[in-house]
This record gives structure tokens, sequence and C-alpha cells, in this order.
């Protein structure tokens, strides 16, 4: 016995570290991804330069860059940062004619800022390069009119006002599964490219929290719980969002290649900004890594995030968002507090599966759509704006969209259970709550007390709706739907760890009822949760946990075990066990240390 | 007696007759020198970062048929200016990347605006001095007092900061009227402090003030018709006959006789009596919303409209006949006759 206990601390000592377990290591990865964009054929600034890199393919690589310095129906900030990015990689093999046509892209081309965040952060990165690459040029030389110098000085403004905003009251496109490649990648291309020392220190600490940010919403390659925009599909599919992608290259999770994946390829079979960070001189720090990857102990981690730029409708420009995510190895159950946080992709809180299947997810949602809600973040005419955003995004004004912020639904979580209460006004043009419930789940069944459990994989999720509601099947799920305005669903989750076999988490529930109080503006849902604590939660009105009112505005920046910051305080300390990173964006420095046992 | 008043009133229909017949060839020649400027906020599906859109600053020459984009594509314009004083010439763009200034005719441009100033959604200019500008943006107003060097956010007095468009008094240069989020407002010192002109309703979206009778403001308001003051802005009413919708364009023509309105689903309407009461232009084009309007200045009779997503709309007989002249798509956010 004693001998074994030797034997077993020894091989704990001798395992390698778990970025060593994963296979391929990071390096092998970032070379497969190098190679694998190198062979593709689709038109882009990240495919040319991958080609270019590894010497594929070199004379049609120089041919599609020809044709994407003289295209003008292409342009605009996508383009700006990725082709001085490509610029910058490559000027030493370019003939001097494409480099001079490349110099032209930012002489005869409106490169449009755009309306976003990521617009901005992509824009003023392409902007700051340029003119550093092509200093003491005068107003004449730049499309906008402005000398290298001016335009050096405005993007750094902006870029060091952008840190400072992310790294204080948090980003307002946040926490984005398809977002996340439109600020990580210009980040890079910033650290990679920068000739400051200092704006590059900070494009490397905006990397680390953009990359820290995700790690500690991740599980096995899926970004979890709310976030400020997304498309359905990739809501519907986690691992179809290009972050997968990058939660592969730095995370090695998942395990596969997702562009060998129907479900990623298709979508983004041209978005192959993640070779940029594969061919990046950037290394995540280690503690990055082991906070995405170790799940061995569940744990609560919340955030203050912002609201997207509020230009009318609102006395506030930038109210804090409020985020709670419970993560465990097999499951995350997160959750922004609901209403309007973000027009048109906000996705309020999800259940989302360690699994490798498709359609590894839970949610609901009230489809709203207005062009008052559209109006409060773009200044155009509020009667035309739903109508264009379907131009673009389809299915906007659709019932059956599966991404929506809505001013009736708002959510109350507590660890692995959340409340989410309905208040939805008559008269409301889609009337209607929908649940996603994917065909694939092990098992769902409709309990006769009233709670419908599933089960995927070793995860549990028990899911009550206090009023009625309907099944639909479609192709790929079935859809819950509830026509009553107001409506409160209660879900609790758990898995194998904490409750054994699946029937014991059912024989835990089934005895209790939530139930629905009050009516017109303010119903109440009171809750008992099968670990004993009573939530209590009015719409538009407390949530008390054990009869204690939670205070959002006590809310960290971030609060966990493993990311602390307060708020406005611009300090961003990462810990996992006793090794300590420490961004302090007001000073520009990283520490790390380790702590004393 | 009845023979000599018919002989009289004939030479008075010829007189008139020949006059406007010289009017409109003078017009002509006039308009020979003058270009039409068209600014372009959106293209029917385009998207904000995606493949460049034909929007921007349009210009049609009055004898052309064709609207040429004098800047490049893919630049959401909002509205535009114009500043003329001898041989000086300054042309302003509104736009998605800020306030861009051509002094040049159009060949070349400088934005102006920084990121401080996000979208600029229209353009004041001072009169007199060239170096004074205004922007309305979302988020408040913006001057500069050294041509566009610098600028300061001039908000005082402002409960909301979502600013849609400035009016520079006829009268008086450092008064200025912001269509604001929930009121009309007023400066009397070049924007250092405004007061709220208590419209009354909120959502004002475009404002007019009469060339002739400058007491007399009109606002076009989201919802609510048009609202309309004879007294300075002191009382208001709404204009009758209006429906109660959004109201986006409001034109007078140069003599101040006829005024005009337009909005979403609204038609176009005229009013013959500082805007207390007005009457459907019939016909009118079938379009969803007018987003701006114009009267030549030399001819009240001859109207251009610009739509949201139908292009532009001329009548030279009032309103009685309408024809499709171009930029088919294009959400038309201004149309002005400029040199």
């Amino acid at each position: 016995m004693r001998n074994s206990a030797v034997i077993l601390l020894t091989v704990l000592f001798l395992v390698p570290s778990v970025e060593a377990r994963a296979q391929p290591s990071f390096e092998q990865r970032r070379q497969r991804l190098i190679e694998v964009v190198a062979g593709e054929r689709d038109r882009s600034f990240f495919t040319v330069t991958a080609k270019l890199v590894t010497g594929k393919d070199k004379e049609f690589a120089i041919q599609m860059l020809d044709s994407l310095t003289t295209d003008q129906s292409i342009g605009g900030m996508f383009y700006s940062y990725a082709a001085i990015g490509s610029y910058l990689r490559l000027r030493d093999q370019l003939p001097d004619s494409l480099k001079a046509k490349m110099r032209n892209s930012f002489r005869e081309r409106t490169m449009y800022r755009g309306d976003t965040e990521n617009h901005w952060v992509m824009y003023y990165t392409g902007l700051y390069l340029a003119a550093q690459t092509w200093p003491n040029e005068g107003r004449s030389q730049w499309y906008n009119g402005k000398s290298s110098d001016e335009n050096f000085r405005e993007a750094e403004e902006w870029l060091n006002l952008w840190f400072k905003t992310s790294s204080t009251i948090g980003q307002g496109e946040f926490d984005s599964p398809t977002y996340f490649i439109t600020f990580i990648t210009p980040v890079l291309t910033l650290y990679e490219f920068a000739s400051d020392p200092v704006m590059k220190r900070r494009a490397q600490m905006m990397a680390d929290l953009l990359f820290a940010d995700f790690a500690v919403e991740h599980l096995n390659g899926n970004y979890c719980g709310g976030h400020s925009r997304d498309y359905p599909e990739d809501i519907m599919n986690p691992l179809s969002a290009p972050a997968a992608l990058w939660a592969w290259l730095y995370f090695g999770e998942p395990q596969f290649e997702l562009w060998q994946e129907t479900r990623y390829r298709p979508r983004h079979r041209g978005g192959w900004e993640t070779v940029f960070g594969a061919m990046s001189s950037y290394r995540l720090p280690e503690i990055i890594y082991s906070i995405a990857t170790d799940r061995s102990t569940p744990y609560v981690h919340t955030e203050t995030k912002r609201v997207r730029n509020i230009i009318r409708f609102g006395l506030e420009k930038n109210p804090p968002v409020y985020k709670y995510t419970y993560m465990t190895r097999h499951y995350a159950l997160g959750s922004l507090q609901g209403g309007i946080l973000q027009p048109i992709q906000q996705h309020t809180w999800d259940v989302t599966f360690a699994s490798d299947k498709p359609y590894n997810t839970i949610f609901t949602l009230h489809p709203f759509y207005s062009g008052k809600e559209l109006a409060m973040f773009f200044p155009e005419e509020q009667k035309f704006l739903s109508d264009e955003v379907d131009r673009y995004h389809k299915i906007y004004t659709n019932p059956n969209k599966w991404n929506s912020s809505s001013p009736f639904e708002q959510t109350f979580q507590h660890k692995n259970t959340i409340l989410v209460l309905y208040n939805i006004d008559k008269g409301i043009t889609h009337p209607h709550i929908d649940g996603f419930f994917p065909k694939n789940l092990d098992e769902r069944s409709i309990d006769p007390s009233g709670w419908i459990f599933c089960r995927m994989g070793a995860t549990y999720v028990a899911f009550y709706s206090l009023r009625p509601y309907e099944w639909i099947e479609e192709e790929i799920n079935w859809r819950w739907r509830s026509f009553e305005l107001m409506n409160c669903i209660v879900v609790e989750v758990g898995s194998s760890d904490e409750e054994g076999p699946f029937e014991q988490f059912k024989r835990n529930l089934q005895a209790r009822s939530p139930a629905l109080t009050g009516g017109g503006r303010n119903p109440t849902i009171e809750y008992t949760t099968r670990s004993g604590d009573h939530m209590k939660f009015t719409f538009n009105g407390p949530r008390l946990l054990n009869g204690k009112p939670v205070n959002f505005a006590e809310y960290k920046f971030f609060n966990g075990p493993y990311l602390h910051s307060e708020r406005k305080s611009g300090v961003v300390t990462m810990t996992y066990k006793n090794h300590v990173r420490e961004l302090d964006f007001d000073k520009a420095t990283i520490k790390e240390w380790q702590k004393l046992q | 007696m009845a023979k000599t008043a018919v002989r009289a009133s004939r030479i008075v229909a010829i007189s008139v007759a020949v006059v406007s017949s010289l009017s409109l060839y003078a017009q002509r020649l006039e308009d020979g020198r003058r270009n039409y400027y068209a600014a372009v906020f959106l293209n029917r599906g385009h998207v904000s970062g995606g493949a460049s859109s034909n929007i921007g600053l349009f210009k049609r020459m009055s004898s052309d048929t064709i609207w040429h984009n004098i800047y490049r594509p893919n630049l959401f314009t909002f509205g535009i200016g114009f500043w003329e004083r001898g041989a000086t010439r300054r042309y302003y763009i509104a736009g998605g990347n800020g306030l861009h200034r051509s002094t040049d005719e159009g060949r070349t441009w400088r934005v102006l605006t920084t990121w401080k100033t996000e979208e600029i959604l229209s353009v004041a200019l001072d009169p007199v001095d060239s170096s004074i500008l205004y922007v309305a943006t979302p988020f408040g107003v913006f001057k500069s007092t050294d041509d566009g060097s610098h600028w300061v956010r001039k908000m005082k007095g402002m409960k909301r900061w979502y600013v849609q468009r400035l009016v520079v008094d006829r009268t008086d240069r450092r008064k200025l009227y912001a269509a604001a989020e929930d009121d009309l407002y007023q400066t009397t010192d070049g924007g250092e402090h405004w007061r709220q002109l208590g419209v009354g309703v909120p959502g004002i979206l475009s404002a007019l003030q009469h060339p002739q009778q400058t007491a007399v403001l009109l606002v076009g308001t989201e919802d609510h018709g048009v609202r309309v003051t004879t007294d300075g802005g002191r009382t208001w009413s709404g204009g009758q006959n209006l429906p109660q919708t959004s109201f986006y364009a409001l034109r007078s023509s140069s003599d101040g006789q006829a005024l005009y309105a337009g909005g979403y689903r609204t038609g176009l309407w005229k009013s013959e009596n500082l805007g207390r009461t007005w009457s459907l232009v019939s016909p009118a084009p079938n379009v969803e919303a007018i987003y701006s309007i114009f009267v030549h200045p030399d001819d009240p009779k001859h109207l251009l409209i610009g739509t949201c997503g139908q292009g532009v709309y001329e009548s030279f007989d009032g309103g009685g006949s309408w024809k499709n002249i171009g930029l088919q798509g294009a959400h038309v956010k201004q149309i002005e006759l400029y040199p």
C-alpha cells in the first residue's frame, strides 16, 4: 500500500504539464494551421500571407495580393489592418511594384471606419501601422487628407483609450465567439509590428486580457455563457464559432481540427484570421493556458462589462453589464442580467455541455425586435432600421430567431441554477418565448412533476416552465415555445460528478416546484434550489438569495478564483495555484511571481 | 372698358410668359454653372464593413442625367455643406469617417475631425467666418473656431446628447437651432449655452427657419408630424392635416411662399400659410419615405425629392408630374444646388 502511494506520487510529479500532455503541442498546431491555410485558395490577406510565408503557390499568391490591392469593391476596416499586416510580414519578398500598390491602397481607397467597437479596433490598428510604416508623408499621401503624423497620433490616442476602457469597465462587444477574432487578430498584428515598445507592450497586455477573458469562460473549445453578440448558427452550435479555432490553437481544445468539421467549415471557410496568430511571435502565458484548461474544480466567475454605446433613448452612454458563470468540467451555466444590452445579436444565457457533439447547448429567449431598440445604437431612422438590419442579418425580425435582446427578459443565476423571468408587454409583435433543445441530447423526457429532464453525456439539465408551453419539432432541435406573456423558467444543471446517476438528479428535483406570484409589472418567482439556497426574484425588482439582496453594484470587473480586478482599477490579476500574473494597464507593466505556499 | 381690360390682361399674360421663358432660359444658363449634389447615406443591402458600396457624395450637372460619385465609394454620408465668399469655396461632407472638407471643387478632401466626434450627422457653417464650424453628432454638438483643427463639445443646457440637425439663424450667426432627441434647442451665443424651446414632443428630426419671417420655425418630428412656431419658439402648434408620423424633410421655396414636408409614408405635403395648414401634393411618387426635399431657388415649381432607397424624383411643375432621375436604391439624405 505504501509502495503504491509512493508510485502514485512519483507519477504525479512526473506527469508533464497539461500543455505538454495535449497533443499536438502549440508549436505543432501553429505550424499545422499555417500549412493548412497556405493550401487554401480563397482570396484573402490571410491565405496570401500563409502561402508566401511557406513558399507555397508563390506566383498565385502574388497575383492574389495584386488583385486585392486593385479591387476597389473591397475596403474599410477589415481590409485596412489585414492589408498592413500582410505587407509588414511579407515586404521583404514582394516586388517593388506590388509594394507601391499596397502603399497606394492607403492613398486612394476609403478605409471606412465603421460604427462598432470591433470596426474601430481594426481601423485604428491599420491606420497606426500604416502611418508608422510610411512616416513623414504629407496630407496628400493619405486617403483622409491627414499627414502620417496626424494619422499616427490619432490612431495611437484611440487605441490607448480602447485599452484603458477595456481594462477598466470592459468591452462593449464582450465575450463574442464570433467577434473575438475581430479584436484578437488586430491586437496581435499590433503586437507583432508596433515599433514603439510601449504600444507593443500594451498590445501584448490586451492580447493577454482578451485570452484571459475567454479562458475563464472556456470549456473544451466552447466560449460559454452570455455573449454580447453572436450569430444564431454559432449560438446553437458553439464549436462552429470562429473563437473555437483560436481555442484550438492556443488552448489545445477541442482536440480535433475544426476545419475538418462540417459544422465549422461551411460557415467560416474564408475566415483564416487565426493564421495571423499562428505566425505571431506572441506566446500565450502558461497561466492563461492553465486557466483555460484546468476544470478540476467547479467555480463561480463574475464580470462587469459595458453596454455598447447608447446614442439615444438612454441617460447613460455605457451602463454596466453583469455576467455570471458557473463552470465545471462537464458543463458551464452562464448569463447576463437580461434586458437590452446589445442590439440584434445578444445571447443572454445558456448551458453549454462539454461534448464533441454538435448543438451542445440549451437556452431560451424572447425574439424581440424594434426600430427603437436599433435606434438606441445606430444613428439612422428607426422606421427603417429593422428592414436594413434584416437585409444583412436576415433574421432580425424573424419570430424563430435564436439571438435577441429583449426588455422583457431578466435572469437571476446562483451557481448552477438560473431563473429566467419573462414579462412581455401586450401588443408586442412576437409574443412568445422560445427554448432551444438539441435533438441529439442523449435523453429528453417530460416528467409528471412538470420538470423537463435532459442529459448529454455526464451533464444533466432540469428545466421547469411555470406556465404552459408546447413543442415544435425542427430539423436539429426541439423548439420549446410558450405563448404566455408572463412566464418563468427555472433551470438546474448538474452532472455525474455532483449528483451520481441521472435518476438521482431527477429524484432530487421532482419534489421541488417553483412558485410564481404577483402579476402586472412585477411577477415574482420563489424557488429553493436542490442545494438548499432560496432564490426570490421580482421582475424589475430585487434578486434575493437566502433573503439577502444581490447587489450588482458590488460586482468586480473580474471576480473568481482565476481572474480578479476591481472595476476601473486597470489592474487585472491572474492567479493559478501559486502562480500570479498582473497586468497594470495604467503603468503598462506585466508582473509575474510565485506566491509562497 | 371691358375690351381694354381683356387686352391688358393678355399683355400681362404674354409678359408673364416671356418673363417665365426668359427666367427658365436664365435658370438653365445659370444651372450650367451649378450642379446638384446629393448626400447618399446608404444603399439598400450595404453593410458597414462589407464590400464597398456606391455611397457618398454624388454630383449631377444640371445638363446631365447621371449622378457621379465625386468622392470615393464607401463613405456613409449624412449631410453636405457649402461655403462661398469671393473666389473661396468650401464643400463639406458630414460622414461616417468625420467631417470632410474640400477646397478644390471636390478633387481632394481632408477629414477635419478625429475619433472624438464619431459620426457627423450634419454640418452648420458660419455664413461670415469660414473658420467657424458646427457639427451635430450622436454625442452632441461640437464647434471649431479654427477651421476644423480643434473641436470643443458644446452641450451646456442640453439634457440629451443625440443631435441630428443644426440650423444657423438667418439673421444672427451666433444663434443656432439644434434638432435633438428630446426637443429643439436654441443658442444665442454660438453654442456656449443652449435652451429648450419646448416643442412639446420628443424626437426632433429636422428643422427649418422661414427665409423671410424668421420667427417662423418648423420641426419635423418622430411620430408627431410637423410642429410650427410663429413667435420664435415661444408657442408651438401642430401643422394641420398632416399625418402624425415621422417627418424627416422640410424645405422652403426661396421666397417662403411654399413650404414642403415629407417623411415616412407621408407623400409630399405643401403649406402656403407658414406651416399652419398643409395639403398633399398630388400625385406624388409612390415612395416609402422622403428623406430630403429640394426647391429650386429660381423656380419654385422645380422640385426634387430624395427617398429612402428609391432614388431621386424630379418635378418641373410643382409636383404635378414626377420622373425618377437616378440613384436607385440610395438613401438620399440631402440635395443641394452648388457651383
